[in-house]
């Protein structure tokens, strides 16, 4: 598990990246900029609908054409992409810090909190993570929020599985003995011993999750059981504009395009698999 | 020259600031020959180089000439299709070259099946014949874990040399073994020339170059500072770097001075303290007391609860019986030197960083560090770099230095030099006994060499005389 890092250390102890990080990167950079300069430079609502300017090719006034109701499509992309992207640091943020803090503290503790905690992460294993997002969906319809907790739901347990086997290590290592011993205490022992090695594996999990979070939004959108119309999101704009798929294939491309880019830059960040 | 096994002419290795100067040896049957020199001299680089395994950035030139055949160095890939069948390479720590999830007589099998040919009865046949003829009946279906640490150098020794090759390759082959283990390694390996084959033999011990005799070749630096015949060179040495090895030695040591007559109160007392492991007594009923500068040795064989004796005393884990007493107030003027001394140390932070984290934490006094450093013989250089970045023997006196700044009254020394080499290892134990007997710290030093033990302890401790694992007689008669 240590060959796989989000940053390999330098020689001279700076951080560089693969070439594949920095391409990754790189596209990442880019969808940012589409999905938070687009507002700025092209003025158009994306629930706008106008029914007599249907399926336009691109051209000046809508850059990007014009979907089955005649709403800007460059707008509606971009606005998907931004809710995705939200989505995907909320999501991550918030399985990551409860899925690293209790990791932490059953590798630490060990005994009977490692147990329980062991077991409740079995336990949300035990359910396919669709699923589970499913049921969290079906008691509260077309919430932002019911979907984004599910999502963390799912996703904190690589967290806790990773830094608690890396910790358990750690915690029975001689570094970390020698400086107990020496007096320092347990936010010494997290800064300086824990950290450093949970570090890179976190950065790597935390791009492959951001990955999956967005793929599962646009799933549940692709099914309509996700966001409602008319917000613009990547899976739910696909189900809208796949019956017009013969007159206007460039419409149908759009989200399925941002789609892949989006979830391809992230892989490409993440480095290897670090399972 | 059909009798010539091995011939090594004009090898030089170079790349990222290693350079190994022309080495030539040859190794008839029934040759044997010991490369003897410190960490860094290069001569593991030697034994990758014949196995064709060099690191990246490393390039060998010069000819090998392997049972008639001659080889570039330069083309290791070449020699990849002989090794178990004419070259065998017993690694370091073989409990690391063992695959964890395979049972001890399916590793051996394995070497017969795929480099002999035999079929999968025969193999498993032969192979609980080689671990029956190493002591080993009854460990075929243990997994490396459960083996100790001489039995899974026996088993590695087995796999390595199941495929028949003639010529075998030892990379210190004994380190981390205790003075018994190294002695049944050493007849295991002699074994090899005595069948007809040779041996060559990487090590720092020069209890083990003696024990192999043949041909003794000295490394400093990648370059051959003498070689001669084993009984010669180890008993009449004409370099004065093969004379400070062969003093370094501890049987050679000065003898120890007189121990300090103190009248203190002891710094730590236990009373009949009694540890079990795993069902197995470790000690029973042992008192000890430590008196400030008082310097006690622990010896006994690996396994027998030297390091958990500290670590009792230390207060880092539980006594199951008996009465331990510590001078009162001051936790952390208990303290511990470790074995590894890379794995004490958070690998990611400047020794700069390090102390200085030490020195916040505790308010201590920043002036009294400089003195310190040149005291122990530590540049101020060394600071700005980390401590995978500086070398073994000056990283244990960063830990030495760092355990000396809390002012210790106890000191539990845990084979602290027992990975370096001769020469580092007597000058740091050296200065370890001058500084602790200066500022009156009690040192509990453990190590498994007795001699050693004996040239600088005040008293001796020896644990689990009897219960010492038992090794066959004579390996060397079994192997064949």
């Amino acid at each position: 598990m240590s060959a796989t890092t989000l940053f390999t250390a330098g020689r001279a102890g700076r951080r560089r990246l693969a070439t594949r990080q920095r391409l990754g990167l790189g596209l990442l950079g880019l969808l940012l900029a589409i999905a938070w300069l687009t507002p700025w430079l092209h003025d158009a609502d994306p629930a706008r609908q106008q029914l007599v300017r249907i399926l336009e090719l691109p051209s000046l006034v809508a850059p990007l054409g014009t979907d089955h109701l005649g709403r800007d499509l460059l707008a509606r992309t971009a606005a998907a992409l931004r809710l995705s992207l939200g989505m995907a640091l909320l999501s991550v943020i918030s399985a990551a810090v409860p899925g690293i803090l209790l990791g932490v503290i059953a590798g630490w503790r060990g005994g009977w909190v490692d147990r329980v905690l062991g077991s409740l992460a079995d336990a949300c294993l035990a359910l396919p993570g669709l699923l589970l997002v499913l049921l969290l969906v079906a008691i509260a319809p077309g919430n932002f929020w019911a979907l984004y907790v599910g999502i963390a739901l799912v996703l904190w347990i690589e967290y806790f599985r990773v830094v608690r086997a890396r910790t358990r290590v750690l915690v029975a290592s001689p570094q970390l003995q020698a400086s107990r011993l020496l007096g320092f205490g347990p936010g010494y022992l997290f800064r300086r011993h824990l950290w450093p090695e949970l570090a890179p594996q976190v950065l790597t999990l935390a791009a492959f999750g951001a990955a999956s979070a967005i793929l599962a939004m646009a799933a549940l959108g692709f099914v309509s059981v996700g966001l409602r119309p008319p917000t613009a999101e990547l899976g739910l704009m696909m189900t809208e504009l796949l019956p017009y798929y013969h007159e206007a294939p460039w419409a149908m491309a759009q989200p399925i395009l941002a789609l892949c880019l989006l979830v391809l830059s992230l892989n490409l960040l993440a480095g290897k698999d670090p399972r | 020259m059909s009798d010539s096994l091995l011939e090594v002419s004009a090898l030089t290795i170079r790349g990222e600031g290693v350079t190994i100067a022309p080495v030539d040896f040859s190794l008839a049957r029934g040759g044997r020959l010991t490369l003897l020199g410190e960490t860094g001299s290069g001569k593991s680089l030697i034994a990758q180089a014949i196995m064709g395994t060099l690191p990246k950035g490393l390039s060998a030139r010069g000819e090998l000439t392997i049972e008639g055949d001659g080889f570039a160095a330069a083309e290791g890939a070449a020699r990849r299709a002989l090794w178990g069948r004419r070259l065998a390479l017993l690694p370091q720590e073989p409990w690391h070259a063992l695959d964890p999830t395979m049972r001890a007589g399916a590793q051996v099998a394995e070497s017969h099946r795929y480099l002999r040919g035999l079929g999968r009865r025969r193999a498993r046949e032969a192979a609980l014949h080689d671990l029956a003829g190493l002591g080993l009946a009854g460990a075929e279906a243990r997994l490396p874990g459960e083996l100790s640490g001489g039995m899974a150098q026996r088993v590695a020794f087995a796999a390595a040399s199941a495929g028949g090759a003639p010529i075998v390759i030892a990379d210190e082959p004994t380190k981390g073994l205790d003075a018994p283990r190294r002695d049944a390694v050493v007849k295991l390996l002699a074994g090899t020339p005595e069948r007809g084959g040779a041996l060559l033999t990487i090590t720092h011990d020069i209890e083990v170059a003696r024990r192999l005799g043949g041909e003794v070749i000295v490394l400093r630096q990648g370059r051959v500072v003498e070689r001669g015949p084993a009984e010669q060179l180890l008993s009449a040495p004409r370099s004065d770097y093969t004379r400070q090895l062969l003093d370094a030695e501890p049987a050679r040591w000065p003898a120890p001075p007189p121990p300090p007559a103190t009248a203190e109160e002891p710094v730590v007392e236990a009373r009949g303290l009694a540890k079990w492991r795993g069902g197995r007594e470790l000690f029973c009923d042992l008192d000890l007391s430590l008196r400030p500068g008082e310097i006690v040795g622990v010896v006994g064989p690996s396994g027998c609860g030297k390091s958990t004796l500290g670590d009792l005393l230390l207060g880092l884990a539980e006594r199951d019986c008996g009465e331990i007493w510590r001078a009162p107030g001051q936790r952390l003027a208990f303290q511990k030197l470790y074995q590894d001394p890379p794995a004490a140390f958070s690998p990611h932070w400047t020794l700069a960083r390090l102390l200085e984290d030490l020195v916040r934490r505790h308010r201590l006094d920043r002036d009294a560090i400089a003195p310190l450093m040149a005291r122990l013989g530590l540049d101020p250089a060394l600071l700005a770099r980390r401590p995978g970045e500086i070398s073994g023997g000056e990283l244990q006196r960063f830990a030495i230095l760092r355990v000396l700044l809390m002012e210790p009254r106890f000191l539990f020394a845990d084979e602290p030099t027992s990975r370096l080499d001769p020469i580092t290892q007597r000058d740091t134990l050296a200065l370890l006994v001058e500084l602790a007997r200066e500022r009156h710290c009690a040192v509990m030093l453990v190590s498994h060499d007795p001699a050693l033990i004996e040239r600088v302890c005040d008293q001796r401790l020896v644990l689990g005389g009897e219960e010492a694992e038992r090794v066959p007689e004579d390996l060397a008669a079994l192997a064949v």
